[in-house]
């Protein structure tokens, strides 16, 4: 039998309130994928930031090559050629793709001698079938192309084992086609890729084995011809869901929110939406799919009035609400859902009664009149409907907290975002823009919201949906647009169109013509 | 092996608020008597003097309540500011102009109406300037973003500039000759415990520190003032006017600091000169803080540094302490209250990585 080339034994690491991690053995063998499948919460991370130094274990111990190590930092864990590329990109936006690959590296010194360093990665992007420019400066490049940059800035490092934290989740479905490819050129140069997911299809796809973790434990190991999509989202979430989502068919009515030559600046003054004209009907879901940073979030910001456009204008109900502010539009029913949950959804610092009355506090249903004070909108806070009506939501939305007085950051992922719908459905809004509404969400999580949505659909609710998840815009809209470099190059019904077409389109490859896109409005 | 300090923090019981900064104080002591004794000065002779310039007698004491009655109305206007997030260096220069106005007010009306009236337009008056004065600078904060530290510092030095030169001009005493100070107040705010110097302007900073509290606590404006301080960007999510409640804030911030300018003017001094300007406005931005921005944990703490701060003075005039000795005290003990602070919250550990 191979023997490994990294073992984990026992490895315990404890957060205040949690066990991330509780006695889980590992091993790593040269030249597999191997995969680590979980929802989130489940660990995952936590046990590969442990092998790459980040974290220090409170028990257990790594061996790499039979010999026992202990890792202060990343450094330590790559000197043992052990790399790891994040989730989110660690690399400096301003510098080039050699310098930051390079970064770091002693041996380049003080003075840097970046050609020759020019030289060796351009020989590793070949080996590996890359195409990159060492000169480009990082914001220049797109997601996967940041993506190659950190498998490079690995493997110039010499590392033997790479640890892949959710990679797929800022990729178009050909940047993923194209990550596999290169994960199975790894494996031939006997690179061991450890491949962090919890999507089920990939998993399948690229694993050689899978190792299925829940609530910090390992409750499967299987070779990939054992297991099937069933079996791993059973284990994973420890009973029985439902993958697929039925949409009744359903008649639209009038027109909620209509948007005419939209055109916006992003925060680095670049042009994001070079003009945007849509539809929202009454009960209708209209997705938009689109890699991020293609213009979605202006978009939704330039809608719920948090950024203001160049031109065009936004009519709801028929009414031009391009220059009324937020408090207005919130008035007139508009409601978001952002993407930024702890940093614009919630108040953490908050109890969950205030936070579920974040939008409301001047209603006078939440706060009584003084005199005089009044004309200077100021009231007293009405404790006990707040209590009241808090409690409601959080029954009618099940939120997980011990108390309405819990403070709004200790409740998990799931239940803040369960709190953000439960406030901004309890004030019965007429035009929802769901942003990436179940990111970061486990499956049962994933599971509610896009029930939540669909119901509300049924309710007659009119829904933006921007989601990074094809799959989930195309099977919970009635109506899907494609932005690509804050333009709509695409608007079908999902049930006209393949996802390798869609694709295309989110990268820019292929567009629909004018007349197609305006038609799917009327 | 590489060593690394953190700062974890840790839960605290309520009654820890109380000890820690009394354990502060006592350490501060210590060391205020090594470097008392290294001056000649005998320790306990010197504590001697300084608690009996704080309780020494009912007239002592009512001063220390004189002192509380500046740092408690500052301080609770600070908290609003500081709460929105809004840095307010600028009490000072607040209650400078707060002292100015409420002086020049006074001056012009106290031949023609009742004192009572005279007073009651003059503390008016004292709370719109101050607050328009720190309005201002909230407002370019708001719209311009302009940093409001080093505005409001410079707003400091304009109005003590502004106060010498008043007293050299418009308003100064054509009978004090060389000295640059007011003509006397002759409106004075009335003394609630006869004998002594304590006036009515304590109860009122009482109870605006109550009406404070309740404003901060339990009312929409509180409420969303707190939301922006913590996250404004929810706060702007959420559809509030963040500028607005800038802009509030500090003339909330300004307005208490101006009336308490005023009120040591036309319950303490009696007239306008430079030696108002002591330095209360920043010692109060402590005196907040340590209140935990709480207007009813700011009275304690009010009482606590007015009466550091008359114990230092009588130290200093008792036992003929230098003025630079007692200011080290002084400063010594904010130094060990704020640094005590960081105890309080924080477990310190020093790991391996």
């Amino acid at each position: 039998m191979k023997k490994p080339i990294v073992s984990m034994r026992g490895i315990v690491k404890k957060f205040p309130g949690v066990v991330a991690n509780d006695h889980i053995d590992l091993d790593v063998y040269e030249g597999e994928v191997l995969a680590l499948l979980g929802e989130n919460g489940a660990g995952k991370t936590t046990l590969m930031n442990i092998l790459y130094g980040l974290y220090r274990a409170d028990k257990g111990e790594i061996y790499v090559k039979g010999k026992k190590v202990h890792f202060k930092s990343p450094k330590d864990a790559i000197a043992h050629g052990i790399g790891m590329v994040h989730q989110q990109f660690m690399l400096v936006d301003e510098l080039t793709v050699v310098e930051n690959i390079i970064l770091g590296l002693k041996e380049y010194g003080i003075v840097l001698n970046l050609k020759e360093a020019v030289k060796k990665i351009k020989k590793l992007a070949k080996e590996i079938g890359f195409k990159i420019d060492p000169w480009q400066k990082i914001w220049q490049l797109s997601a996967g192309e940041k993506q190659r940059v950190e498998i490079l800035k690995a493997l110039f490092r010499n590392i033997k084992v790479l640890i892949l934290d959710e990679p797929t989740s800022v990729l178009t479905p050909q940047e993923t086609r194209e990550l596999f490819k290169t994960i199975r050129k790894l494996v031939v140069n006997n690179i061991a890729v450890i491949f962090i997911s919890h999507k089920l299809h990939e998993v399948m796809e690229i694993a050689d084995r899978i190792v299925v973790l829940r609530k910090g434990k390992v409750v499967g190991r299987l070779k990939r011809e054992e297991a099937n999509p069933q079996i791993l989202a059973k284990l994973m979430v420890g009973r029985e869901v439902f993958l697929e989502i039925t949409r009744k068919p359903k008649k639209p009515g009038p027109v909620v929110l209509e948007v005419k030559g939209l055109k916006a600046l992003s925060d680095k003054g670049i042009l994001a939406l070079k003009g945007i004209s849509f539809r929202v009907r009454t009960g209708e879901i209209v997705g938009i799919a689109g890699v991020a940073g293609n213009g979605q979030k202006e978009l939704a910001e330039v809608l719920y009035g948090l950024r203001k456009p160049l031109e065009g204008r936004i009519y709801l109900f028929g009414r031009d609400i391009t220059d009324k502010n937020i408090c207005e539009r919130i008035k007139m029913g508009i409601s978001l859902i952002p993407e930024n949950r702890l940093g614009l959804g919630i108040v953490g610092d908050f109890s969950v009664a205030e936070n579920l009355i974040l939008e409301r506090i001047d209603e006078n249903l939440f706060s009584t009149n003084l005199p005089l004070l009044s004309k200077l909108n100021i009231k007293k806070i009405n404790g006990e409907t707040l209590l009241k009506y808090s409690k409601k939501l959080i029954d009618e939305f099940n939120i997980a907290t011990p108390s309405p007085y819990a403070k709004a950051r200790t409740l998990s992922g799931g239940n803040v975002q369960r709190l953000i719908l439960a406030r901004e459905l309890g004030r019965k809004p007429r035009f929802v823009i769901a942003e990436e509404p179940t990111a970061g969400l486990d499956v049962s999580a994933t599971e509610y919201v896009r029930k939540l949505l669909l119901e509300m659909r049924e309710q007659g609710y009119s829904i933006l949906l921007i989601s990074g998840d094809l799959s989930e815009v195309l099977s919970l809209s009635d109506k899907v647009m494609v932005m690509y470099e804050g333009e709509i190059v695409g608007a079908f019904k999902p049930e006209e169109v393949t996802v390798d077409d869609v694709g295309l389109m989110m990268t820019g490859v292929k567009r629909m013509p004018e007349e197609a896109i305006k038609r799917i409005w009327d | 092996m590489g060593l690394e300090i953190k700062f974890i923090e840790r839960k605290v019981h309520p009654v820890m608020y109380v000890i820690v900064p009394l354990a502060a104080f006592s350490l501060a002591f210590l060391c205020g008597g090594i470097l008392m004794s290294w001056a000649g000065v005998n320790p306990i002779a010197g504590y001697g003097a300084f608690i009996s310039g704080i309780i020494g007698s009912h007239v002592k004491f009512a001063d220390t309540l004189v002192r509380t009655t500046s740092f408690l109305l500052i301080a609770v206007g600070l908290a609003f500011a500081l709460r929105a997030r809004v840095f307010n260096i600028g009490a000072e220069g607040q209650y400078i102009m707060g002292a100015i106005v409420g002086t020049w007010v006074a001056l012009t009306l106290q031949d023609h109406l009742p004192p009572a009236l005279t007073i009651t337009i003059s503390l008016i008056m004292a709370i719109i300037v101050g607050g328009l004065w720190a309005g201002f600078a909230g407002y370019l904060k708001a719209t311009l973003g302009i940093n409001e530290i080093v505005l409001t510092v410079i707003m400091n030095w304009l109005a003590f500039k502004l106060l010498q030169w008043l007293l050299r001009g418009p308003l100064k005493n054509p009978l004090s000759e060389m000295w640059p100070m007011s003509p006397p107040v002759k409106a004075k705010i009335p003394v609630i415990l006869p004998g002594t110097r304590l006036h009515l302007g304590f109860i009122l900073a009482i109870l605006i520190a109550i009406g404070g509290y309740f404003l901060m606590f339990k009312t929409n404006y509180g409420f969303k003032l707190r939301v922006v301080g913590v996250n404004p960007n929810a706060a702007k999510y959420a559809g509030y006017d963040v500028k607005k409640i800038i802009i509030s804030s500090m003339v909330l911030s300004g307005g208490l600091a101006g009336l308490a300018g005023a009120i040591e003017i036309l319950a303490v001094y009696h007239f306008l000169y430079e030696g108002i300007s002591i330095g209360l406005g920043y010692t109060s931005i402590i005196v907040a803080l340590v209140g935990k921005l709480h207007p009813l944990a700011i009275i304690p703490s009010a009482l606590m540094f007015g009466a550091l701060y008359n114990g230092v003075v009588y130290l200093q005039s008792a036992l003929g302490v230098s003025y630079t000795l007692s200011k080290a005290m002084e400063g010594m003990i904010y130094l060990f209250v704020l640094i005590s602070e960081v105890f309080l919250k924080y477990r310190i550990a020093i790991v391996r990585r």
